[in-house]
């Protein structure tokens, strides 16, 4: 369970978070709000890599801690960026970053079948079009089988096929115990899967909605 | 086999050597790196083989306005400050590859030990400085009456462990600013003045024929070995708080 109390991150004079309280239970949690709502600020934050100016975040109780390589191979995150080497083959990527998480290659090419990408895994990263480098971003985070994945728009640029495959992707990363916050526009990709449902506007969660377990996502 | 699978097993120094491989291949698919340093380190020696009067012994006096100084001196002056400027060219790219497409990202999640990160960087800054000077000092023995020894080549090789210790870690200090470019000479050359005075002196007195015993037991040699250790230990111990 993550919990943040009281978070707030300004960038010098904007305030992107203010003062969030929130419990993140397991499971799937969709993120959603306008642009500049701060879903990619909170993202950040919970994947060590902002620290917030005021506030604390835990994980099962223990402060969260980017600096502790324990936290750091329980977390698979997705930014804006694909986190990926434009010279390198989405293939050689993945083995790359599995390496560094200690996975296997069987593993990598379950991964690239699993978005999609079996066919394009030579293909050099920086040749990819923008929605099949979305994939493999996701294919990245998902490599290690992380127990908390944050995913920052991962159903931009995609079109409805691989947009189902990123869902796949999720769906089976999803087991009891796993947490997952996805940030999107794409409400209804989520719909599916998700158990719970955050909106923020302006810094400040306006809706937080869990899911009862007759409508509980199968 | 992957061009970027681990060397071996999957420990600290596993993964850091396939970081610092990710990087080379990077650079030899890409060349963006290399060839700038190089280039310019060309453009500055032919500069200064047509600027130079008659080198032909590393003794003869050269007349400056504030005195008189030997062509060794002036050569070890010309040497040092091609490899500063070359390697700082370098160095400010190293985390450009990191920094597009949010690849730091990734990398600061991985469970690596951030001393490993530092060190693929630098090794792979140390690969490119001794590439340039590879090409850089033949070209100086060619044009100019230098000897290379292995005195020289020792020399080089220490001055080449403070620049690329203290030059990573302020090229990713430096990568976290608007002006990235700008920001690493300012940063750095302060701090990397006392290696490359050493540099000097030592290759200088090298070059006019000194034996390598008396120069390495003068006392620039041993400020050189000070500060290679004191940038060593510093940047591996300061990484992390920069990079994050």
């Amino acid at each position: 369970m993550i919990a943040l109390e009281g978070v707030r991150v300004t960038y010098r004079r904007t305030v992107a978070l203010h003062s969030i309280d929130l419990l993140l239970l397991p499971g799937v949690t969709g993120l959603f709000g306008p642009n500049g709502s701060g879903k990619s600020t909170l993202l950040r934050v919970l994947a060590g890599l902002l620290r917030p100016g005021g506030g604390t975040v835990t994980w099962d109780g223990v402060p969260l801690n980017i600096s502790d390589e324990a936290f750091r191979s329980r977390v698979g995150y997705a930014g804006h960026g694909s986190g990926l080497y434009d010279r390198l083959s989405v293939r050689e990527n993945l083995r790359l970053f599995g390496a560094l998480h200690g996975v296997r290659d069987a593993r990598v090419e379950e991964m690239l079948e699993l978005v999609g990408l079996q066919d394009r895994g030579g293909w050099p990263a920086g040749e990819l079009s923008a929605g099949l480098r979305r994939r493999a971003a996701v294919a990245r985070a998902l490599l290690h089988e992380p127990q908390l994945l944050l995913l920052d728009e991962p159903y931009a640029n995609l079109d409805d096929d691989g947009a189902g495959k990123v869902s796949d992707a999720i769906k089976a990363w999803r087991t009891p115990g796993r947490t997952g916050l996805v940030a999107t526009h794409g409400a209804k990709r989520v719909k599916g899967y998700a158990d719970a449902a955050i909106i923020l506007q302006h810094g400040r969660i306006v809706s937080y909605r869990v899911r009862t377990p007759a409508e509980a996502p199968t | 086999m992957s061009a970027v699978s681990a060397p071996g097993g999957r420990g600290w120094a596993g993964k850091t050597l396939l970081l610092a491989r990710k990087d080379l291949v990077i650079e030899v698919r890409g060349r963006d790196t290399l060839p700038p340093m190089l280039v310019f380190s060309l453009a500055v020696t032919l500069l200064l083989a047509f600027t130079l009067p008659d080198t032909s012994r590393p003794s003869t006096r050269i007349v400056l306005p504030a005195g008189t100084a030997s062509v060794a001196d002036v050569l070890a002056g010309f040497i040092w400050v091609t490899v500063l400027f070359a390697g700082l060219v370098g160095f400010a790219r190293s985390f450009e590859v990191e920094r597009h497409e949010g690849a730091i990202d990734a990398l600061l999640l991985v469970p690596l030990d951030r001393s490993g990160l530092y060190l693929a960087k630098a090794m792979t800054n140390l690969a490119f400085i001794v590439a340039v000077e590879l090409f850089l000092f033949p070209v100086f023995a060619v044009l100019f009456p230098i000897g290379l020894g292995a005195g020289v080549v020792a020399i080089v090789l220490l001055v080449d462990v403070g620049f690329v210790a203290i030059g990573t870690l302020f090229a990713a200090l430096a990568a976290q600013t608007r002006s990235r470019e700008l920001m690493l000479p300012v940063l750095a050359f302060p701090v990397l003045v006392p290696v490359f005075i050493a540099a000097v002196e030592l290759t200088s007195d090298l070059f006019l024929g000194r034996p390598t015993r008396a120069v390495v037991s003068a006392g620039w040699f041993g400020i050189l070995l000070a500060f290679d250790l004191i940038y060593v230990v510093v940047g591996a111990l300061t990484f992390e708080f920069v990079i994050e």
